[in-house]
């Protein structure tokens, strides 16, 4: 009884006798400037204010005793101290310490370009890719990127001194072995996949992660998009073909299928071409994706397509005038890729992906018949584990078996090759300013019989909110290419090695980027095979003692602050490399480099007329080329390119649904670009490698059903 | 004694009531103050005031609502973009706790689609696949969870009110919504003093707006 009396009574005190308690101060950042909004208050309690202007705040609270001062605002640290309220004013000076926020925070980038819809601070955004150029590829989009050459009569990306094969396409963690159609001679062929299909690309031009390999120059990450939003169904006209896809959304799963056929005669029956096409590439192609949601966390992709075409022409023989070679190609390609992504106890991150691709190409090139067979099982594992806010540890490894087999008519060739590789990496905040990637690879390859190590470190440091300093160094190695490998499997890895230093402002409209980089070559691959480029030249025995070097210095402005409705972005890239593989009987610059390149894009919203138009210039100096007369090798130039592209999209509805019309012209100047001169044996003869026709246009009509708006 | 525990009781009640009557008190204050301010620093203020009630009130979710609601009109009156994506990221973050707190209510999913629709403003071209897609799903949750709710109707016909007649939307299109949401509105009973009751005068105004031009 006495008991709750005392407990009564002291209720009834702490209710009744309210003393207050003043607490006033100010609330600064680590540099000194005021705060202002910033929310202090007594926890649990409504006691507190928003700090004024000058970052000074005062408030009484009516709490007693001990109690938590907490201080909280956007973009900063929660702020918590512990305060004795008992009725005599107090004074509190808070400092508040800055969040490692997207802005402004401290992100190791050297040497890479990212396109994404997630990440705030990123240079690119996936819809720049879909609307640069007149063909809405995504390599050709990046080609408008520093670091990339502008090639325009063969397939693939061209980074810093690199060739095609240097360079790797990683879709969902996992390498593609085929990027592209197969190519014809001449012709370059698209990448196989839509842009629309990722939601985030990483455009690495050097120094990039340990969790990629067999890459020399460059990697092309891409990362697929997550579930769709809402079912929809589209059809597509266009006057190359015509297809049509569906996207089903249930409640944690998606299904979409598109299919599409495409046959290019009845535009070069309008459109001049310089190829002497027999039967214009007709093709047909068809994918499905499937997402399925595990968990709140977790998710399951697979993704699978078919292509199939078939084209011949007649080519050129400068060897005998009056003859003309035909050429036939047909082929498709079969592609699965699926993974699992999970996160466990929310700092661990689990990924696991198969691929698997099945790749054919039968050539006549009379009176030759050459079969290709390509086949490659591919398994990854990843896992991040979050050790701290500070501390990021990666690790995982991969295996890829890929089996080729060529028969070059009665010639028969096979390689069985397992490619193993392990990775482990650690992304380091040291402080607020300074963040630190260390990574480790090691691959072996069995055809080789031969391991290799590679270390990569890069270093970002912030001078200040939205620039920063990046350092990167890496070494790089490849296995030779398959040609090589029919012959002799005497070879080790060719090897890269980086060194980058990169200066970067990232603003809330404007974006600059300076990179000075050295890159060595070591181990490169000699000889001569069945693809050597250059005839008349003493042969070259198999040897691993090819060499080179690339630097240069590449630059990137974006502006999407002075035009209301618009935006621009222009690159230069100069570069200075040589190398000696091949047959190459010395150092020269190779015929897919050139000192200095330079693109515009520009991009502008006409709302008038709801009309998106994209403006591209592309210019390049002369490339080398190969001319058996000049003593010097790959002494002569090709002259300068020059390529203005104009494309529009008009945005309309049709019939009630979501329509946009795609309408697209390369080199509307008519510039004649020449990439470089072709010599008959003997070396009278030569004929310039010109684009398969003067000007190329596209239009295309993209009708989404039963949608009414884009909003 | 037993007419002791009697006493203690009711005081424990009365004290109950009491601590009601300061959270009530408290949100009508803030409430009263939204109209007051257009500013982004403005709402910021109102929000710090909802969101020191918030977390003393761990339960209640009308206070987390009532910051996210704050945090959008925030970013509605901002001008850096970058600024805008860091108050929505902050009122997503606080209205998922109202959501888990009160599961299925109309009003949070319309929230949850008006948020999507500010991210989607901060630039049209990149994301309206994304946000007006997502913005789409949550305002028809919201009209299935509460078919007398009419706020729903009276974002979906602002969002048409500003998209160019082009794109299949414009003041005629509008119309129709937001004169059903109208309807709503004359027939809406909010559930307390403290329960989301906003958008009407807006509403008004831009019927107002078509009417004149119609």
């Amino acid at each position: 009884m006495k008991l709750l009396f005392t407990l009564f009574i002291s209720l009834l005190c702490s209710v009744s006798i309210l003393s207050q308690t003043k607490i006033s101060g100010t609330i600064k950042d680590k540099s000194n400037q005021p705060l202002p909004g910033a929310n202090i208050f007594i926890k649990d309690s409504y006691d507190g204010v928003s700090s004024s202007v000058d970052g000074t705040f005062t408030f009484t609270s009516e709490e007693e005793g001990e109690a938590i001062l907490v201080a909280s605002f956007v973009g900063y640290k929660t702020f918590e101290q512990k305060l004795l309220l008992d009725g005599k004013p107090q004074t509190v000076d808070i400092v508040l310490e800055e969040e490692t926020t997207e802005l402004g925070a401290v992100t190791v980038s050297a040497g890479s370009f990212e396109a994404s819809d997630e990440k705030k601070a990123v240079i690119l955004r996936p819809l720049d890719i879909v609307t640069t150029g007149a063909d809405a590829d995504i390599y050709s989009t990046l080609e408008t990127l520093p670091g990339a050459q502008q090639i325009g009569e063969s397939e693939g990306l061209f980074v810093r001194g690199g060739s095609a094969a240097e360079s790797k396409t990683i879709v969902d963690e996992m390498i593609v072995q085929k990027p592209f159609y197969t190519g014809v001679p001449d012709v370059p062929s698209r990448g196989r996949f839509s842009p629309f299909l990722f939601k985030g690309t990483i455009f690495s031009t050097g120094g990039y992660s340990a969790q990629y390999g067999q890459a020399l120059s460059s990697v092309l990450i891409l990362k697929t998009q997550d579930m769709p939003t809402q079912t929809v169904s589209s059809i597509n006209l266009m006057a190359l073909g015509f297809g049509g896809s569906h996207t089903q959304v249930w409640d944690n799963s998606s299904l979409s299928a598109e299919a599409g056929y495409y046959n290019l005669d009845p535009y070069f029956q309008i459109q001049k071409q310089r190829v002497d096409w027999v039967k214009a590439p007709e093709s047909f192609e068809g994918s499905m994706n499937f997402r399925y949601k595990t968990s709140e966390t977790g998710m399951l992709k697979a993704f699978t397509s078919y292509s199939y075409g078939d084209l011949s022409l007649n080519v050129e023989n400068l060897d005998q005038p009056d003859l003309r070679d035909f050429f036939r190609m047909k082929g498709g390609n079969y592609f699965l890729n699926t993974n699992y992504r999970e996160i466990f106890d929310q700092d661990w991150v689990f990924f696991s992906g198969y691929s698997f691709s099945y790749d054919f190409d039968d050539m006549d090139i009379a009176p030759n018949r050459i079969k290709l067979r390509e086949t490659l099982n591919t398994g990854k594992v990843t896992i991040t584990r979050n050790v701290s806010s500070n501390l990021f540890l990666t690790g995982g490894g991969e295996v890829q078996n890929i089996i080729y087999q060529d028969v070059f008519n009665e010639l028969e060739g096979k390689l069985n090759e397992v490619y193993l590789a392990g990775f482990l990496e650690s992304d380091i905040i040291i402080t607020n300013d300074i963040a630190l990637r260390l990574g480790v690879r090691g691959e072996r390859s069995k055809l080789l019989d031969k391991i290799n190590v590679a270390p990569r470190i890069s270093l970002a440091y912030r001078l200040g909110t939205f620039d920063q300093l990046n350092f990167a160094y890496g070494q790089f190695y490849q296995t030779p290419a398959k040609d090589f490998l029919m012959w002799t499997r005497d070879f080790d890895f060719e090897k890269a090695t980086h060194y980058i230093v990169n200066y970067q402002y990232i603003g809330t409209g404007r974006t600059f980027r300076i990179e000075a980089y050295y890159k060595d070559y070591s181990q490169l691959a000699k000889g001569n095979v069945f693809t050597h480029p250059y005839f008349n030249l003493p042969d070259v025995e198999f040897n691993n003692g090819g060499k080179g070097y690339a630097k240069g210095i590449d630059i990137f402005w974006k502006d999407n602050e002075t035009f209301r409705y618009g935006y621009y972005w222009l690159s230069y890239t100069y570069l200075d490399t040589k190398r000696e593989y091949l047959n190459y009987p010395t150092l020269a610059a190779p015929p897919f480099s050139t000192p200095h390149t330079f693109s515009a894009v520009f991009k502008y919203w006409l709302n008038d007329i709801t009309t998106n138009v994209g403006i591209t210039y592309s210019f390049a100096t002369g490339r080398p080329y190969f001319n058996p007369n000049n003593p010097v090798f790959l002494g002569d130039k090709a002259k300068n390119y020059h390529n203005l592209s104009l494309n529009f999209s008009y945005i309309t509805s049709i019939f009630n649904n979501f329509t946009v019309v795609f309408f697209s012209i390369d080199n509307v100047i008519g510039y004649n670009n020449v990439y470089g001169y072709r010599y008959s044996s003997d070396g009278t003869k030569k004929s310039p490698v010109l684009a398969p026709a003067l000007r190329t246009a596209f239009i295309g009509m993209f009708i989404s059903l039963g949608q009414t708006n884009p909003f | 004694m037993k007419l002791f525990l009697c006493v203690l009781f009711s005081f424990l009640v009365i004290s109950n009531t009491l601590a009601d009557d300061k959270y009530e008190k408290a949100m009508k204050k803030n409430l009263s103050k939204m109209d007051t301010t257009n500013s982004a620093e403005g709402f910021v203020e109102i929000a710090n005031g909802f969101e020191r009630i918030a977390l003393a009130e761990k339960d209640k979710w009308l206070p987390y609502y009532y910051v996210s609601f704050c945090y959008t009109l925030a970013s509605y009156s901002e001008k850096v973009n970058a600024a805008k994506d860091v108050f929505l990221d902050k009122a997503f973050s606080f209205l998922k706790i109202s959501d888990s707190l009160q599961a299925d209510n109309s009003e949070v999913y319309t929230l949850f689609g008006m948020i999507a629709q500010a991210r989607m403003q901060v630039d049209p071209m990149n994301r309206w696949m994304k946000y007006g897609a997502e913005a789409d799903k949550n305002f028809t949750k919201a009209v299935k969870l509460d078919t007398l709710n009419p706020r729903p109707e009276y974002l979906i016909g602002t969002g048409l009110f500003y998209t160019p007649e082009q794109f299949g939307g414009g003041p005629v299109t509008a119309k129709p919504v937001l004169e059903k949401s109208l309807d709503k509105f004359n027939k809406f009973v909010p559930a307390s003093d403290i329960a989301p009751n906003w958008g009407r005068k807006n509403l008004e105004g831009m019927l107002e707006q078509i009417n004149k031009k119609g």
